[in-house]
């Protein structure tokens, strides 16, 4: 039961940073973009889904998402057997996402405009000025936060619990449900959780040193 | 018509079953987060200033402390807190406690690192100069150190404050009927009122929670935290800072002068 947490919350942790960097990645540049219905709709979505707690889109997404659907796909969503956590990665996704979004925009923010002007001048189109100029360099600057971002996802993988979805935290009750041997699975699962957000931790670390990020030098040539 | 009896339970959504019986909904959620921020402000405070220590017997607990409980979910700490503490203590402690208590454990640490980096902030000539003047360090801290880091720190702070809001939700899992819980048991009970049970929990949590960082944006644009290079001392309130400016219009009584005169009596 305890291995079936683990995996369960290693596929929650995998599929949600996937989705949710894509999804922040894709609002990003919908916030910043020049043409204003983006723009607005990147801002009403951030402001939408930050100000909401996690926990209540996990909710939304198991119980009220498959209500709405229309032509009885959501009666075949209620009968699959994984839907807990198909909705909890959904809703953790949502959530995700805006914080990503928030965060590579002021990314976006930080590199020099000459940046910009030199990729249109050497006559690159706009999806690859995105592509191979601007992209990376968001991702290079803000990675301390998004890593601390990705962390806290992490985390949150154990609210899954709220809609039964299989994972370590609901595990863990359940076999102290069964067992009463609910000290030791709670210590395994809290330790397990300490040694994968340490292993993130120095992942990102690592990664910040592979790709020698200067921030300071970064923002004196903005000045 | 109709629509207004979907929304007829809005009063247990507000305040849960107050006037009968105990406080819930999200004024339990406000007064939850309330609560965690007093009491887990101090917590933080010390364990932040404990952490830039450099006796490393002070420090390495509270780094200790601090990575784990950072590294933990919150689901993980109100279990510990609500299902293993009276074994362990032998105590007994009502549900709305034991939330205040695992939320108290989760925000200090958060905070603490607010305030180390809010510390560290701080140009660290201001240390050396008010060590200069003949401060103990205690003092130099006390006066000169901190309430600019305390000025540093407020957006972090705030924006904090906005995602323990968010967190309180969280304790629905050992049955606080705070707004999440509310939601969860109109749902459940009343089945044709669940579109509006979901809309009563999004709409509450985001007016508060957008209220405060719309208030947070203002305050961070009045303050104007972020230019440190045009930092005057002299704005701030704190009577300390003003010692420079008492010297040079009054020249006989400085305050250094009467705190003496004071000791003497």
């Amino acid at each position: 039961m305890m291995i079936t947490g683990v995996k369960v919350t290693l596929i929650l942790l995998a599929a949600t940073t996937v989705t949710s960097l894509t999804l922040g990645t894709v609002i990003a540049i919908m916030r910043i973009s020049r043409i204003k219905i983006l723009r607005v709709l990147g801002t009403l979505y951030v402001e939408i889904f930050r100000n909401i707690p996690g926990l209540f889109w996990i909710l939304f997404f198991y119980f009220v998402f498959p209500d709405i659907l229309p032509w009885g796909l959501g009666a075949k969503l209620n009968a699959y057997l994984h839907y807990p956590i198909v909705a909890g990665i959904l809703g953790l996704t949502v959530d995700n996402a805006s914080y990503v979004s928030d965060i590579l925009r002021s990314g976006r923010l930080a590199i020099p405009h000459g940046q910009r002007e030199a990729a249109i001048s050497t006559g690159l189109s706009r999806v690859q000025q995105y592509l191979h100029v601007l992209l990376p360099q968001m991702f290079r600057v803000t990675l301390p936060p998004l890593g601390t971002r990705m962390v806290h996802n992490f985390k949150n993988t154990s609210l899954c619990m709220a809609i039964a979805a299989p994972e370590l935290t609901w595990a863990t009750q359940n076999i102290e449900s069964l067992t009463f041997r609910g000290i030791e699975a709670t210590t395994i699962a809290t330790l397990f959780y300490i040694f994968l957000a340490g292993i993130m931790v120095s992942m990102i670390i690592l990664l910040e040193k592979w790709w020698k990020i200067d921030v300071s030098s970064m923002s004196q040539s903005k000045a | 018509m109709d629509l207004l009896e979907q929304f007829s339970n809005i009063k247990f959504y507000l305040l849960g079953s107050y006037p009968q019986g105990e406080i819930g909904g999200l004024l339990l959620n406000i007064i939850l987060a309330v609560l965690t921020i007093c009491l887990s402000f101090w917590f933080g405070v010390l364990l932040g200033y404990s952490r830039l220590s450099c006796r490393l017997y002070i420090k390495l607990p509270c780094m200790a402390y601090i990575e784990t409980v950072r590294a933990t979910p919150l689901i993980m700490i109100i279990f510990w807190i609500y299902f293993f503490l009276p074994y362990i203590a032998g105590t007994n402690i009502t549900v709305f406690w034991s939330a205040v208590a695992s939320l108290c454990i989760y925000a200090a640490a958060y905070q603490a690192e607010i305030v180390r980096a809010g510390i560290i902030a701080v140009p660290k000539g201001q240390l050396e100069a008010a060590l200069s003047t003949g401060m103990s360090r205690y003092r130099a801290m006390r006066h000169v150190i901190l309430p600019q880091a305390f000025r540093i720190m407020v957006p972090s702070f705030l924006s904090f404050f906005v995602s323990l809001f968010k967190d309180t939700s969280t304790v629905f899992i050992i049955g606080v009927i705070e707004l999440t819980q509310a939601g969860i048991i109109i749902s459940q009970r009343e089945p044709n009122k669940m579109y509006a049970a979901y809309v009563c929990m999004g709409l509450g949590f985001w007016i508060v929670s957008f209220s405060i960082s719309q208030l947070a944006r203002r305050l961070e644009k009045r303050i104007g935290i972020f230019d440190l290079e045009s930092y005057r001392p002299d704005a701030c309130r704190d009577e300390f800072m003003l010692l420079p400016k008492k010297k040079v219009t009054g020249e006989e009584t400085g305050p250094d002068m009467s705190c003496r005169s004071a000791d003497s009596r």
